[in-house]
């Protein structure tokens, strides 16, 4: 029990620092929006190929503006060294990742939430139809991009091209779960179903996000404290 | 000692390689090798997360050079395979990269272990250096078997050939010597430039 209330308090921490300098979410979303609007010119976004192609689009957007939110994860408690503060406060390294996992969770989310329907409005595709499945693709996505994310986010933290490494490491490690996410979002975006054929993808992104939940709170320790 | 050893496997690699070669004069050569270089590169990751594990357990610094130098040897075997592979498709369809599920699956896994060797050069200090890898090698090991599952669910066309016939089981042989060699040595100059590293921060001391 007071493992989750130790995870609660670094959450509560982190969103309430971030919702007041806004310095993480605004730029996130500014960029969401601008890439989609690249995207619309990149592609014809009036014609049915554009369609089938969105769905892949929305998570490169995701998976980009994503990294902007968890790049301050770790290096917002760098100045006044706060970052030794919390390695040294009676809080177990799972519990303070566990607790910063939650807190970018919520904002990537936040920022994904906000932009579907922007691009719901650009592509013409209606996002709303198969809505439960698309937010359950959601979650599972942005979990995963988040456990990997937080782990990048504490190991490039001293790094001096920080910003730039994050991605790199994120991403490939990030393979099974997006190609997953993209393959169902696309179809769900334009109103289909997961059908039988893609049910494999979500199999994957459940297993994807348990084995690396698991094995990041085993070795987020090892990160944090050496 | 262990240099008569090494060239000793050197040698014989390489008589191996052409007793082969020799052997199947009839089907094209190449399709000799990307299975082998494949399965020495599978080996090499095998290996990579051994001694990060081992690492992390005794956090004795020779496994850590025995990863990195492990890993390095497998992104070249890997590396052999994929562009051995693109020439033989190549033959076959007239394409350079034609999305072959196996080929797909092989470069994930190789820019995997390409973001391995990224992490260790941007860490400064040598003990969070080894930790950090160490941790990495586990995560981008897990990652194998899902790359390749949902890579085959997306994609699942592939035209090489993956039987073991017995020139091809002889090349892993060969493959496999040729690895140990290039890790031997690579971990040779590893920990010597550790041992140096150390003796600069003593001269720094003094």
């Amino acid at each position: 029990m007071r493992f989750f209330r130790q995870v609660w308090v670094v959450t509560v921490k982190d969103l309430r620092a971030e919702l007041r300098t806004k310095e993480a979410i605004n730029s996130s979303l500014a960029f969401a929006l601008v890439i989609l609007l690249m995207f619309s010119f990149a592609f014809d976004p009036g014609a049915d190929t554009t369609r089938d192609i969105a769905g892949g689009l929305l998570w490169i957007v995701f998976a980009f503006a994503g990294t902007l939110v968890l790049n301050r994860s770790f290096a917002r408690e760098l100045p006044n060294d706060c970052l030794d503060g919390l390695i040294a406060a009676p809080v177990s390294g799972a519990a303070l990742f566990l607790g910063k996992a939650f807190a970018n969770f919520l904002l990537v989310l936040a920022v994904q939430l906000v932009s579907l329907p922007i691009f719901g409005v650009f592509y013409n595709v209606p996002w709303t139809k198969q809505f439960p499945e698309l937010f359950l693709v959601l979650v599972l996505g942005t979990w995963g991009l988040t456990v990997v994310g937080t782990v990048s986010s504490a190991l490039t933290v001293n790094i001096r091209l920080r910003e730039l490494m994050l991605p790199m490491l994120t991403y490939p490690i990030m393979f099974p779960a997006l190609l997953g996410a993209m393959e169902l979002t696309a179809g769900l975006v334009t109103g289909q179903p997961i059908d039988a054929e893609k049910s494999g993808f979500l199999k994957m992104m459940v297993g994807f996000d348990i084995i690396y939940t698991a094995v990041s709170l085993v070795l987020v320790e090892t990160i944090l404290v050496g | 000692m262990r240099d008569r050893l090494l060239y000793i496997a050197g040698g014989l690699a390489i008589v191996l390689i052409a007793y082969n070669l020799a052997q199947t004069a009839a089907q094209p050569r190449e399709a000799l090798f990307y299975i082998p270089l494949a399965g020495t590169a599978a080996l090499a990751a095998f290996t990579a997360l051994a001694a990060s594990l081992l690492f992390l357990g005794s956090r004795n610094f020779q496994f850590d050079s025995l990863a990195v130098a492990v890993t390095e040897a497998g992104l070249a075997f890997s590396a052999a395979s994929i562009v051995n592979g693109c020439f033989l498709l190549h033959a076959a369809t007239g394409r350079w990269w034609n999305w072959d599920s196996r080929l797909t699956a092989a470069l994930v896994c190789w820019l995997l272990y390409a973001t391995y060797l990224m992490l260790r050069h941007a860490v400064q200090d040598p003990t969070e250096r080894a930790a950090f890898s160490a941790v990495w090698s586990i995560f981008a090991f897990l990652d194998i078997p899902m790359v390749a599952a949902t890579i085959k669910w997306w994609r699942s066309v592939s035209s090489l050939r993956t039987d073991w016939s017995g020139a091809r089981l002889w090349n892993l042989v060969a493959m496999i010597l040729v690895g140990i060699l290039l890790t031997v040595v690579r971990m040779r100059q590893e920990e010597a430039r550790r041992e140096l590293d150390s003796l600069r921060r003593i001269t720094h001391a003094i």
